[in-house]
């Protein structure tokens, strides 16, 4: 045999190995993804059926859901994640009333219409394309290279944060997702200087969560917006809140439940805009008792489930 | 262009076969070509910055060899370091003498109206700028004869694989290759291909993965809890490493696959038992650049103690300088440049201390590299603020301890994923410190696709692809 013919075996052999190489690395994560106890994994095999949804970016994980669930008697499931934007949020809710039942209240902290959201983030829900056509068409929109990549290449489907998680929660549950950090001293002090904060919100976003709040509504579910607490002295720092909140109720016909700067004091928070697990207990005790999360007794509905 | 975009990959893919189709001197011109567009792809107008220095260096060079008076040799080297260095000064410098000479008025309480010209720097200016003054400085010692053939030479100032962050490879090295025209070679691709891939790894798999934590941390060191500030120091020392590493990996892989040999410009720094060995696996190119022409001329340690220290400052001051124009890298240069005087100071304590322990040579050898590592990493924390205030918030956040707990740490997720590549960047570089993993890489044909398999699917799993540009770029 030439050695030209052995190095084009050689490079047919190594092209060979490399690509089913890459489709079994693939395949072995993708059945972590779909065996994965994490929100969205439930979101895709149909088992994230609950009586309370609740979508958000982080300040969204407040909604601490075993804390709710104790409260409450009732079901919860928490679609919020870091840096979540309203477009791919808009997805997500969308999947989860093809595939789930319809929860019976979804509460969504509208902080996330804000441009400081990561739209790259939904490049990371690459890893859940092989389960939902609206997910599939939503990336090869907007973003073309990341769904083509992962195409060519199916272990960069997984090469995201997002798969990270779903690695970490495989075997167990993601619920109690929330900051246990106290701010620090510093930072408490640093607040000071801090410049105005500006929601920096766009129609689409608007447009965005109106169809989400329409179309859950069709279905029968009550839908309430709220605005999660911050530090205190960085909530009044934000300079337009008041702007944002009556353009989300223009835009939607809802009423915004503001309670931004709903809690005091300084153990509650692990920074200027997350409560930790201590300040979480007290937001959701507020929200209890204004009604915004009902107990299962008055709310009637949970059994069975 | 970097190399780590979409414009490279095509740029590679049309001009390595055109490249290997053609030869002589139309292969020359081609390589020639391809190295001022890869340059001009960043700002068309600095293209002439590095004709004018290739022009007057060679130019220089054949004057300097041709003049047999020492004097008129003196001058003409002289205005070829005028021009280099007044380039260099200019571009990279003006602008930061100037602010630094107005705060100096202004801490006497004078108001000057001196304002700065906001000179953008062109990439790669202080790199081709050493590597062409070597040329003239090796004519000058009569160590080479000068290249008469202009295109050749313009094309070693150029080339496009080490132009804008190194090696800097010297002439001498360098022009010889020239003479012969390289056929393409299987086993030169494969193992070119190799050390490029490597190098990638390096760069968007580390490097880039590691870059978002230094990044936050850095920008505002007082909000964040001190664990996160020993994250941030400890990933800064593997990104840079890999992020330059990984450009030379990269230079030097192109540059076998069409046919050149430079020289390694790291060997495992990070597992170094003292400072002056540091420095002989760290930038290789840049430190014996600095030891060949600037601290042997000086000296070197050939005029006693004092003066061999003072030398030494002096070397690692400029070299700090070289690095960028701020107080910050000046300082890097003198805390390595004190560290290589405190080591020859007390080395021989150091020794009997060890001897009187009766610790074992492991012992010794871990200590001496704990120690190095982490006073290159006290070093790295000014090299990488943007000011000595950034600096200190950083270190007294970190004595500070306040935050340092595991609830503290911030992107867990991306710490863990930074902890994972370092792990196995590690492990590659032991085998191969220990047991010579590349050379079986090397050797054997099955290990090398393997190896070449296995990082296309690290790169996919682990890389990020948003064209960050190379640390090193900057300087």
């Amino acid at each position: 045999m030439s050695s030209g013919v052995k190095r084009i075996l050689w490079v047919f052999a190594f092209a060979l190995f490399t690509f089913t190489g890459d489709r079994i690395g693939g395949e072995v994560l993708s059945s972590i993804v779909s065996e994965s106890q994490f929100r969205f994994s439930r979101l895709y095999r149909g088992e994230a059926g609950c009586d309370l949804l609740f979508m958000g970016n982080s300040r969204g994980l407040i909604f601490y859901q075993p804390y709710i669930e104790e409260k409450t008697g009732l079901e919860t499931c928490n679609l919020s994640y870091n840096a979540m934007p309203m477009s791919l949020a808009r997805v997500l809710l969308s999947d989860y009333l093809d595939i789930n039942p319809a929860p019976r209240k979804l509460i969504i902290d509208i902080s996330m219409l804000d441009t400081r959201m990561d739209e790259n983030l939904s490049t990371g829900f690459n890893c859940y394309t092989p389960y939902s056509a609206r997910l599939r068409n939503f990336l090869k929109a907007r973003f073309p290279k990341a769904w083509y990549g992962g195409r060519v290449s199916h272990l960069f489907r997984y090469n995201n944060e997002v798969f990270q998680r779903a690695l970490f929660y495989w075997k167990n549950s993601d619920k109690d997702w929330l900051l246990d950090r106290v701010i620090t001293p510093t930072l408490r002090e640093k607040v000071k200087e801090e410049a105005p904060f500006l929601f920096t919100y766009t129609d689409e976003m608007l447009a965005d969560l109106k169809a989400v709040v329409d179309f859950y509504e069709e279905k029968g579910v009550e839908v309430v917006l709220v605005v999660n607490p911050y530090f205190p002295p960085f909530a009044k720092k934000i300079a337009n809140l008041d702007e944002l909140i009556a353009a989300t109720q223009a835009a939607t016909g809802l009423i915004v439940h503001n309670y931004a700067d709903s809690i005091a004091g300084t153990e509650g928070f692990g920074d200027y805009q997350h409560l930790n697990k201590v300040g979480s207990r007290q937001y959701l005790d507020l929200l209890i008792r204004d009604g915004i999360l009902p107990v299962s007794a008055s709310f009637g509905f949970s059994e069975g489930r | 262009m970097i190399f780590n975009s979409l414009a490279f990959l095509v740029f590679v893919a049309i001009f390595i076969p055109l490249y290997f189709a053609l030869k002589g001197r139309a292969r020359l011109l081609l390589a020639l070509v391809g190295s001022y567009l890869f340059y001009g792809w960043w700002d068309w107008r600095f293209l002439s910055l590095i004709a004018m220095s290739t022009l007057v260096d060679y130019w220089v060079g054949a004057a300097i060899y041709k003049e047999n008076d020492e004097k008129r040799r003196q001058r003409l080297l002289l205005l070829s370091m005028v021009v280099n260095l007044g380039f260099l000064g200019f571009f990279k410098y003006f602008d930061f003498f100037i602010s630094s000479f107005v705060e100096l008025l202004q801490s006497f309480g004078l108001q000057p109206s001196v304002s700065t010209l906001g000179i953008i720097l062109p990439v790669g200016i202080s790199f081709y700028t050493f590597q062409s003054m070597s040329y003239t400085i090796d004519i000058y010692r009569r160590k080479l004869e000068p290249e008469h053939d202009l295109v050749k030479f313009a094309t070693f100032v150029a080339f496009w694989p080490q132009l804008v962050a190194g090696p800097i490879v010297r002439a001498s090295d360098f022009l010889p290759q020239f003479r012969s025209d390289h056929p393409f070679e299987w086993d030169r691709f494969t193992k070119g291909s190799a050390q490029v891939l490597w190098g990638f790894f390096k760069k968007v798999a580390i490097a880039d993965s590691l870059a978002p934590i230094v990044d936050q941390c850095f920008a505002d060191p007082s909000s964040f809890g001190s664990v996160n500030l020993y994250i941030a120091v400890i990933f800064y020392s593997f990104q840079i490493y890999c992020d330059f590493s990984g450009y030379s990996d990269i230079a030097i892989g192109f540059a076998r696959i069409l046919g050149f040999d430079f020289p390694a410009n790291f060997r495992t720094p990070y597992f170094s038992g003292n400072f002056s060995e540091f420095w002989t696996r760290w930038h290789i190119s840049l430190s014996s650049w600095l030891r060949d022409y600037l601290y042997i001329p000086l000296g070197g340690n050939r005029h006693g103690t004092a003066k061999t220290y003072r030398n030494l400052m002096l070397t690692m001051l400029l070299g700090g300088l070289w690095h960028g124009a701020n107080w910050t890298f000046v300082f890097w240069g003198w805390l390595h440049g004190m560290y290589l005087v405190v080591q020859r100071l007390f080395s021989n304590v150091w020794t009997s201390v060890m001897h009187t322990l009766k610790a074992p040579r492991w012992a010794n050898a871990g200590l001496s590299i704990l120690l190095v590592y982490l006073f290159t990493n006290l070093a790295w924390v000014f090299f990488r603020s943007p000011d000595f205030s950034t600096a200190a918030a950083v270190l007294q956040k970190m004595a500070g301890l306040e935050g340092f707990t595991v609830a503290q740490i911030m992107n867990k997720f991306l710490v863990a994923k930074g902890v994972l590549l370092i792990a196995f960047l590690l492990l590659v570089e032991i085998s191969d410190f220990r047991f010579n993993y590349s050379s079986l890489v090397v050797r054997q044909p099955v290990f090398r696709l393997a190896s070449f398999a296995i990082l296309l699917w690290m790169i996919a799993f682990f890389g990020t692809f948003n064209s960050n540009a190379f640390i090193y770029f900057q300087f």
